[in-house]
């Protein structure tokens, strides 16, 4: 998924700790929202939704309609403006490399989104479903199921997410220190030969 | 409101005796006219129409209750109508003020060279920090206008669309359709206001 460049989210940006928009970038949504709230609902419909992120984003008809049901979670047939946050946060992680740090922080939410049956448990299918928009990779899922499924049952619950995304932070954070003392090394040399 | 301009020039004409040509003093009266404009207590006219029909402070406190305060209505054409006439109100405002601080500013400059020069330069000062001024509130309250812009544009775009699927779906007559279709005039008519607004 990317975002089309020189769209109005292009411009917004995650705090890279938090991985939420600063008050500001908030601000500035709240006013595209009440722009594309044609009906005076503090809703979008899905085709207004359809449209939208159809606009801004590459995604497929199947794809967002998908989006939409995720994020329906009330099954009223309308996005309210918590929701257009919440999937605004999703995209600008997607777009700026912060998928592990998205989900870590903020756990029990993408927890929710992908439990669509409500049951507290996600399976494969879950995240095969919404693999478009957090990247979870098939070694990932593997690992995930080998090292995570305490219970047994080819199922998480919440808690087994957590650890799971937890471990998942911490190979992320290992990984950046390598590439930074990677790109550190070279430096080095060249100060020894001065 | 315009008899004093001409008071002014009768006064200095007779009290300085110059017997001069008037484009001379009128262009003298054309300088301090500008510098006098920042004279004003009026609220700057809005940018944003829509704080103005939500009824929000400067301070933009709505933002903070989007899902508390906001009545729904389908007045879309009032949104467009209200703001309009709320800026044309302000604008005259500005010129009646700045009418009568052109007229008041005229009479002090008459009545001493050196009292002239230290209004005109404190004035002039004064006039450096307007810009500021509505500047400082913009940046308190409200986007800035490229933001708004680019917002108002891929809007539009994408509304336009919508409104095609609407049109396919539902037909031309339905009442959301009628709907939308007002909506998207309001905001084109309010985008091209503002960029007369801008060529001026």
């Amino acid at each position: 998924m990317k975002l089309k460049q020189g769209s109005f989210l292009w411009y917004l940006y995650l705090d890279k700790l938090y991985c939420l928009l600063s008050v500001r970038n908030v601000k500035a949504l709240v006013e595209y929202f009440h722009l594309l709230d044609v009906h005076r609902k503090k809703t979008l419909n899905d085709v207004l939704f359809y449209h939208f992120l159809h606009h801004v984003t590459d995604l497929k008809r199947n794809q967002i309609t998908i989006v939409f049901n995720m994020l329906d979670w009330n099954a009223v047939g309308e996005i309210g403006f918590d929701q257009f946050y919440m999937l605004v946060c999703i995209l600008l992680a997607q777009e700026n490399h912060l998928e592990e740090q998205f989900i870590f922080r903020h756990s029990r939410p993408v927890f929710e989104l992908l439990d669509l049956d409500g049951e507290l448990k996600i399976g494969p299918s879950n995240f095969h479903m919404y693999n478009f928009l957090f990247k979870i990779k098939k070694q990932q899922l593997r690992d995930l199921y080998h090292d995570f499924d305490i219970t047994g049952d080819c199922r998480l619950n919440y808690k087994e997410f957590k650890l799971f995304t937890i471990f998942s932070m911490n190979k992320y954070q290992e990984s950046q220190k390598a590439v930074k003392e990677e790109k550190a090394v070279p430096k080095r040399r060249k100060c020894h030969k001065l | 409101m315009e008899e004093k301009p001409f008071k002014a020039l009768a006064k200095s004409s007779g009290h300085r005796g110059s017997g001069k040509s008037s484009p001379h003093d009128i262009r003298n009266l054309w300088t301090t006219a500008t510098q006098s404009q920042p004279k004003l207590n009026v609220a700057l006219p809005t940018v944003r129409e829509d704080s103005e029909l939500e009824g929000s402070s400067v301070g933009g406190k709505t933002r903070w209750s989007y899902n508390q305060g906001r009545e729904s209505d389908d007045g879309e054409d009032k949104d467009s109508f209200k703001p309009e006439e709320l800026d044309e109100h302000a604008l005259m405002e500005l010129e009646m003020r700045r009418g009568s601080s052109l007229g008041g500013s005229l009479e002090e400059d008459d009545s001493k060279t050196d009292d002239e020069n230290a209004s005109s330069v404190s004035s002039l000062s004064i006039s450096k920090h307007t810009p500021h001024r509505a500047y400082w509130v913009e940046q308190q309250s409200r986007l800035p206008l490229p933001l708004t812009e680019l917002m108002e544009n891929e809007a539009l775009e994408i509304l336009t669309k919508a409104l095609r699927s609407y049109r396919s779906e539902i037909g031309r007559d339905h009442f959301l359709t009628k709907q939308l279709q007002r909506y998207i005039e309001g905001l084109k008519r309010r985008r091209n206001k503002r960029l007369q607004v801008m060529v001026i």
